[in-house]
C-alpha cells in the first residue's frame, strides 16, 4: 500500500507516523489514514481504503474500510461509513457500522443508523431509526483483510517449586495509540 | 415483580416498577421502570427514567432517561429525552428524542 495520506490543516509535525514497512498491517487495515482538520470543508464523495479522521465541515459521503473518526467541532451532513464510527461531533444523515457505532456525550446523530453493535453515551443527542444485527456485517462490502500470521505461542510446562526469575513483572510504558495533534 | 411473577394487562401505577419476571399490556407510571436480566415485557412503556436489562418489545416513552444495560434487547420505537446504550446492548426501532406530546402526570 502506498502509506498514509494527510489531508490537515493542522501543523504537519502533528500527524501520526508512518508505520514501518517491515511491520504487518494491524487488524483493522491501517492502510492509509486520511485526516481532515477543523478547518477542511469536503463537499463531495470520500472513498478511502483506511481509516478517517474528520473534524471540519463535511457534505456528501464518507466511505472507509477502515475506522470513521467524527471530531467535536466536524459538522457532518453526509451519509457515513465505516468499521467502527465514533461520533463526537454533529452528523446528519445515515450512518452505517460495521462493528461499533459510539456516540460521545458531545455527539449528535440525525439519521438512520445500521450497525451490528451500538453504545450511546449520556448526554448524547440521537434522532433516528437504529437497525442492528449482524446482518451490518454480511451486507456490507467486506474489504479484504490481509490475515496477519499467528504469533507463535510457546507453551512452557508448568514447574513445581521455584520457577527462576523466568517473569519480571515489566512495566511497559503506556503507549499513546493516536496522537492527538496539537496546534 | 419476581421472577417467577407475571403480569399481563394494563397498569397505571403511581410509583416505580421493577419487573424480574413477564410482563405483557400497557404500563404507565409516575415513577421509575426496571427491568431486570431475564425479564420479558411484552408492552407499552411510560416512566420517569427506564433502565432495562431484560428483553423489551413495544413502545417506550421515558420523560426523563432511557438506560439501555449490556445484555439488554429493546425492539420498539422508543421516546426519550436522555439515552444512554451501553455495549452489548441491542435496540432496533426509531428512536426520538426531545420533545413529547403527552406528559405524564408525574413531576
Amino acid at each position: 500500500m502506498s502509506g498514509w495520506v494527510t489531508l490537515s490543516s493542522r501543523a504537519p509535525g502533528a500527524r501520526v507516523p508512518r508505520p514501518a514497512a517491515d511491520q504487518p498491517p494491524s487488524k483493522t487495515g491501517q492502510r492509509s489514514s486520511v485526516t481532515l482538520g477543523p478547518r477542511d470543508r469536503l463537499i463531495g464523495q470520500l472513498h478511502i481504503d483506511g481509516d478517517v479522521l474528520l473534524s471540519g465541515t463535511i457534505e456528501g459521503e464518507i466511505h472507509a474500510t477502515g475506522d470513521v473518526e467524527i471530531d467535536d467541532e466536524a459538522k457532518v451532513t453526509a451519509s457515513v461509513a465505516g468499521s467502527d464510527v465514533s461520533i463526537r461531533g454533529h452528523v446528519s444523515g445515515p450512518v452505517t457500522a460495521r462493528k461499533r457505532l459510539v456516540v460521545a456525550r458531545s455527539g449528535s446523530v440525525t439519521g438512520d443508523v445500521r450497525v451490528a453493535r451500538l453504545v450511546i453515551q449520556d448526554g448524547a443527542s440521537f434522532s433516528g431509526n437504529v437497525s442492528m444485527g449482524p446482518q451490518v456485517e454480511a451486507a456490507a462490502p467486506q474489504e479484504p483483510e490481509p490475515e496477519a500470521p499467528a504469533p507463535e505461542v510457546q507453551v512452557l510446562p508448568a514447574t513445581d517449586g521455584n520457577a527462576g526469575p523466568s517473569a519480571p513483572a515489566g512495566k511497559g510504558k503506556p503507549v499513546p495509540i493516536k496522537g492527538k495533534p496539537k496546534r | 415483580m419476581g421472577p417467577n411473577d407475571s403480569l399481563e394487562g394494563k397498569l397505571t401505577y403511581d410509583g416505580s416498577v421493577h419487573v424480574d419476571g413477564r410482563a405483557e399490556g400497557e404500563f404507565r407510571v409516575t415513577g421509575n421502570i426496571d427491568v431486570a436480566s431475564g425479564a420479558k415485557v411484552k408492552a407499552l412503556l411510560e416512566a420517569s427514567n427506564v433502565t432495562i436489562k431484560g428483553d423489551v418489545e413495544g413502545a417506550l416513552n421515558a420523560r426523563d432517561k432511557l438506560i439501555l444495560g449490556r445484555g439488554a434487547k429493546l425492539i420498539g420505537d422508543i421516546t426519550v429525552r436522555r439515552l444512554q446504550i451501553e455495549d452489548g446492548a441491542s435496540l432496533n426501532g426509531h428512536v426520538r428524542m426531545g420533545d413529547f406530546e403527552q406528559q405524564g402526570s408525574g413531576g
